[in-house]
């Protein structure tokens, strides 16, 4: 009955799109190199994450995102460098957009626990390359069906939503991810450019967890200026970061430099959970109560292309560490159909 | 003693309540009488989906990336459509930053 109501009721008001606008394939995503500096440690990250979009009629959307990564290190004992090349699936997922106020996802997709997971992990928007502390929580993809959407509740405020389920497994071979259910619901208030929001997601399986999250965005449009904050609560773990970016554009010399250069700070903080370190190690979460700081610059070479550069300080029971983080992220974008009219073309 | 829901019926009538929300916005803008407090411009003059389009495009797109460059209409709307679904942003904004960047 529900689904009934969501799926037929506002469909009427849904928009139809001009044949002159019908979209067309595209194939696009990142790629970057980046050498990570830890505690002494040299890691050569390379990274190529294609993004293929498939629009079908007005309404059908499938999308997905491959990532390729090697990761290269040399031996304590000397040597060349060296490293697992991986690869997986991050989503695969049919949309249909049933109305201005639900889209019904199937398939694999990134889990909106959060929004970094979902909107700042790709190494060309993200800005400071370094995951948070707490990424891991909570973000495993998951193989499911999602309802989520958006719509303005008045003058000042869009409230946006998804709701999910992900099985155990969906039965293809090396795709695998837990069963559990979750959603997550914010406010986005386009005037002061404020976003607030939480999530939620309960485990279905073994130890049956609820966790909670919070997230935080502000773009003040006053100043070129981006605040971000997120924190999350698990029996894996807890903990926040708060994170800002600057752009120089405000500053009157050397302005085509400064309008392309970005400063970034993040601060952050993690606690371990009821996991035992082997286990938080598997999922890439600190063993130890953890402690972050870092600070980069960013400088955008062109439109998708930007140099990075970081440098934080951990401190942990475990042992104390810097780290340091250079190297290059750049966004591709190729149509895969024809992109004009043939009486559109000069 | 607390009351438990099992998650499946907690799932169920969450997508019931939005079901409810959905219907009740079902009937658009243009159906409503008071529509003085209504954020959807429903407008067609070029010159006004214009500015308003660029507006939305810094106050949705500026949430996670720099601006950027303008694309054909046709990827831009495949672009558009995919953002829609990936940082939820409105059927109205998608619209008008359409517009705005196919300009």
């Amino acid at each position: 009955m529900a689904l009934f109501v969501l799926l037929c009721g506002p469909v009427a008001s849904a928009a139809q799109t001009p044949d002159t606008d019908k979209p067309v394939p595209i194939l696009t995503g990142n790629a970057g190199t980046f050498s990570f500096v830890t505690g002494g440690q040299n890691l050569i990250d390379a990274q190529f994450n294609p993004v293929l979009l498939l629009p079908l009629g007005d309404r059908w959307l499938i999308e997905s995102r491959v990532a390729f990564e090697g990761q290269f290190q040399r031996p304590p004992d000397g040597g060349p460098y060296a490293g697992p090349v991986t690869k997986h699936v991050d989503y695969a997922q049919l949309d249909y957009i049933a109305n201005p106020y639900v889209t019904i996802t199937a398939g694999r997709f990134l889990t909106p626990f959060g929004i970094f997971n979902e909107r700042l992990y790709p190494c060309w928007i993200r800005a400071l390359q370094p995951d948070p502390l707490i990424l891991p929580i909570n973000t495993a993809p998951s193989d499911g069906v999602m309802f989520r959407g958006s719509f303005p509740v008045n003058a000042q405020a869009n409230m946006n939503y998804a709701v999910y389920f992900s099985a155990t497994s969906i039965g293809i071979g090396s795709v695998d991810s837990e069963r559990h259910v979750g959603g997550r619901m914010g406010f986005f208030l386009p005037g002061p450019r404020l976003e607030v929001g939480g999530s939620w997601q309960r485990t279905l399986q073994d130890d049956r967890k609820n966790a909670f999250g919070f997230h935080l965005g502000w773009q003040p449009a006053k100043a070129p200026l981006n605040l971000r904050a997120e924190f999350a609560r698990s029996f894996e773990g807890s903990g926040y970061w708060v994170e800002g970016a600057y752009r120089l554009s405000q500053l009157h010399f050397l302005e085509r430099e400064m309008r392309r250069t970005e400063f970034a700070a993040r601060l952050q903080q993690f606690y371990t959970g009821t996991i035992s370190p082997d286990v938080a190690a598997q999922l890439a979460l600190p063993s130890a109560n953890t402690r972050e700081a870092d600070f980069g610059v960013n400088y955008f070479l062109r439109d998708g292309l930007k140099g990075i550069f970081s440098y934080g300080r951990g401190f942990s029971s475990a042992g104390n560490y810097n780290q340091w983080s250079f190297g290059f992220a750049y966004r591709w974008l190729v149509p895969l159909g024809r992109v004009a009219e043939p009486s559109e073309v000069q | 003693m607390r009351p438990h829901f099992h998650p499946r019926t907690s799932l169920a009538l969450l997508i019931c309540l939005l079901a409810f929300a959905s219907s009740l916005f079902a009937g658009g803008p243009s159906a409503r009488k008071d529509s003085s407090a209504e954020p959807v411009i429903r407008v067609t003059d070029p010159d006004t989906m214009r500015i308003e389009g660029e507006k939305r495009f810094h106050a949705n797109c500026g949430r996670c990336h720099a601006a950027p460059q303008k694309y054909p209409p046709r990827m831009m709307a495949t672009v558009l459509r995919h953002m829609r679904v990936r940082a939820t942003i409105t059927d109205e904004d998608r619209r008008l930053i359409l517009f705005y960047m196919t300009q």
